[in-house]
């Protein structure tokens, strides 16, 4: 079990750092997905959330990237699964894994000078709801918690 | 046709008025004037009173100039802001984002400001009421009604925000407001709004650069969302934009059709007063936006750190009597358009940066147009235009030519 929920997890990293999105959501349940980005804001004393969509919408905001003015400049995710816990009586597996973002250059600045340097994004968190079946692991829900509250210009894809 | 040098500098067929010079963007010591006759003189948003609701709750924050502020809500309620520095040796005094008083330091005692360097106190009204060992090292030279922190001038308003000016002659917040909210009034002000939402970034960017984007809305272009929701609905481009004394201007309701944006829907939430879909926005001069869409309202904050450095502050506000699946369904709406994931901001965002690559000091950027006349609506540059005419009233300068007084 462990090592299927793990492979999903690493899956979805390479799937979204070589901005396979299709492969992305294909290790996703259809029903009753849930994707959020979510974060601790000491400024307001509160969780906030930052995004909020189940599958359907997250599949919208990828397919409608190309019509959109974005930062091209790849984010590349380092994910280390700290913890696998299976529930007992339903079966459902929640996984906590840490997570490390990326972002190289390419045109979001001046490409002339800074095209190709890498620095630190954002740090945080996946906390998973995974189901795993004969056909393998699927995600049920992810909360990306993030720590890091400054991430600069945003981005409009999925961490 | 393509153009030489002579011809790319030469200055625009334009009045004065139409066109400014790049270097309002760059120029250090432009800067520096900005911060003294614009930012130390005028009323600036710094927060939300429901991010202190209660006695002793604090804010830390800043204005430009590297003014540290503490934002305290006292025992009477009354919420008033200190310069966040200790008078004794300089130390920051209050050092957590947000808090209350109540919360006990490691030297120092509940419902006071300390200092943890020498633990000087200080209370919610700013007076210092604890100096260790005060009369064996001041005996009568010194004592602590001579070193109470320094107030700033407060008011709360304009839908509950906390607004500050450095300067102790000021008039009050209302003349330098002018009724540039009155519009808005019955949706801001009829009930206590709650924030939901809070994001800061630093932007390499100037701070005016920020601001025009919420000051024209010719870059609809750049927004999928709103050439989806916005440009393609009827009488779009007949919406008015509205000028005000002192440098506010306002684009007067709209209607959007959120839906059309695929994966969208209809906004079911909206504010007293406004309504459905509804979409009304306010720029107050220099630094402030006031958008609400519908069910949420956004307010931009922005702090000049340096000519390209900016502190962007964003929050997210609805009403304090929503229940949790209403706020649930302001803050998706919200963050569809505004979060940090949101399809406008990092649009926004990634335009104001490159303008900043591509306008750097010796770059050969020279002049931008502010020109489109369109009877006022919603295309025409009059934002950026009242906005310059104001820039130049308290700078003495033309945008234009901005290296000269007007007096010389």
């Amino acid at each position: 079990m462990k090592e299927s929920v793990t492979e999903l997890i690493y899956d979805g990293c390479m799937a979204m750092n070589a901005q396979d999105w299709q492969a992305f959501l294909a290790l996703c349940e259809p029903e009753g997905f849930r994707y959020r980005i979510t974060n601790y804001s000491p400024e307001i004393l509160r969780t906030q959330c930052w995004m909020d969509r189940d599958f359907k919408g997250l599949k919208s905001i990828i397919e409608l990237l190309p019509r959109h003015n974005t930062d091209h400049s790849p984010l590349t995710r380092h994910a280390t699964v700290y913890k696998v816990r299976q529930d007992a009586q339903t079966g459902e597996v929640r996984a906590h894994t840490q997570l490390a973002i990326y972002r190289t250059e390419l045109d979001g600045s001046n490409s002339h000078f800074d095209s190709g340097k890498t620095a630190l994004w954002a740090i945080g968190r996946y906390e998973d709801r995974i189901r795993v079946g004969d056909g393998g692991a699927r995600l049920l829900e992810r909360n990306v918690v993030l720590d890091t509250r400054q991430i600069d210009i945003g981005s409009h894809l999925p961490l | 046709m393509s153009r030489t040098l002579e011809q790319w500098t030469r200055r625009p067929t334009l009045p004065d008025t139409h066109y400014l010079d790049t270097r309002v963007y760059t120029e250090p010591s432009i800067f520096e004037e900005e911060i003294e006759r614009i930012f130390h003189r005028l009323w600036l948003p710094v927060c939300h009173e429901s991010e202190l609701p209660k006695p002793y709750d604090f804010r830390t924050s800043g204005v430009a100039g590297n003014k540290p502020l503490v934002i305290v809500r006292g025992a009477d309620d009354k919420i008033r802001t200190f310069l966040n520095v200790c008078p004794h040796r300089g130390n920051t005094i209050v050092r957590s984002p947000a808090g209350s008083l109540l919360k006990a330091e490691p030297s120092g005692n509940p419902r006071n400001m300390t200092c943890m360097f020498h633990g000087w106190q200080f209370d919610a009204t700013g007076k210092c009421v604890e100096i260790p060992r005060e009369k064996a090292g001041y005996q009568e030279r010194l004592c602590k009604s001579d070193v109470g922190l320094r107030e700033i001038r407060t008011e709360v308003a304009h839908g509950g925000f906390i607004w500050v000016n450095l300067d102790d002659h000021c008039g009050p917040l209302s003349d330098f407001i002018a009724g540039a909210f009155d519009f808005m009034t019955t949706e801001l002000d009829s009930e206590p709004l709650d924030i939901f939402h809070y994001q800061k970034s630093v932007i390499r960017t100037n701070y005016k650069l920020w601001h025009e984007t919420s000051r024209e809305f010719y870059h609809d272009y750049l927004h999928y969302h709103n050439r989806a929701t916005g440009m393609t609905q009827k009488g779009y481009f007949d919406r008015k934009y509205s000028v005000f004394p002192n440098g506010h201007a306002a684009t007067g309701l709209t209607t959007i059709t959120y839906d059309a944006y695929e994966g969208n829907k209809d906004r079911g939430l909206t504010f007293p007063g406004m309504p459905k879909n509804g979409w009304k926005q306010l720029n107050i001069f220099p630094s402030c936006t006031y958008s609400l869409r519908a069910s949420c309202l956004r307010v931009s904050v922005m702090t000049p750190i340096s000519e390209s450095e900016t502190l962007i502050e964003i929050r997210g506000l609805g009403l304090k009597r929503d229940t949790p699946a209403e706020r649930e369904e302001r803050i998706a709406d919200h963050d569809t358009i505004w979060g940090p994931f949101g399809r406008n901001l990092h649009e926004d965002l990634l335009a104001v940066k490159n303008q900043t690559v591509a306008m750097r000091r010796g770059s050969g950027s020279k002049y931008l147009l502010m020109a489109r006349e369109e009877n006022e609506t919603i295309h025409d540059e009059v934002g950026l235009r009242s906005y310059f005419a104001e820039w130049s009233r308290r700078m003495n300068r033309r945008a234009a030519d901005p290296m000269r007084s007007m007096d010389e």
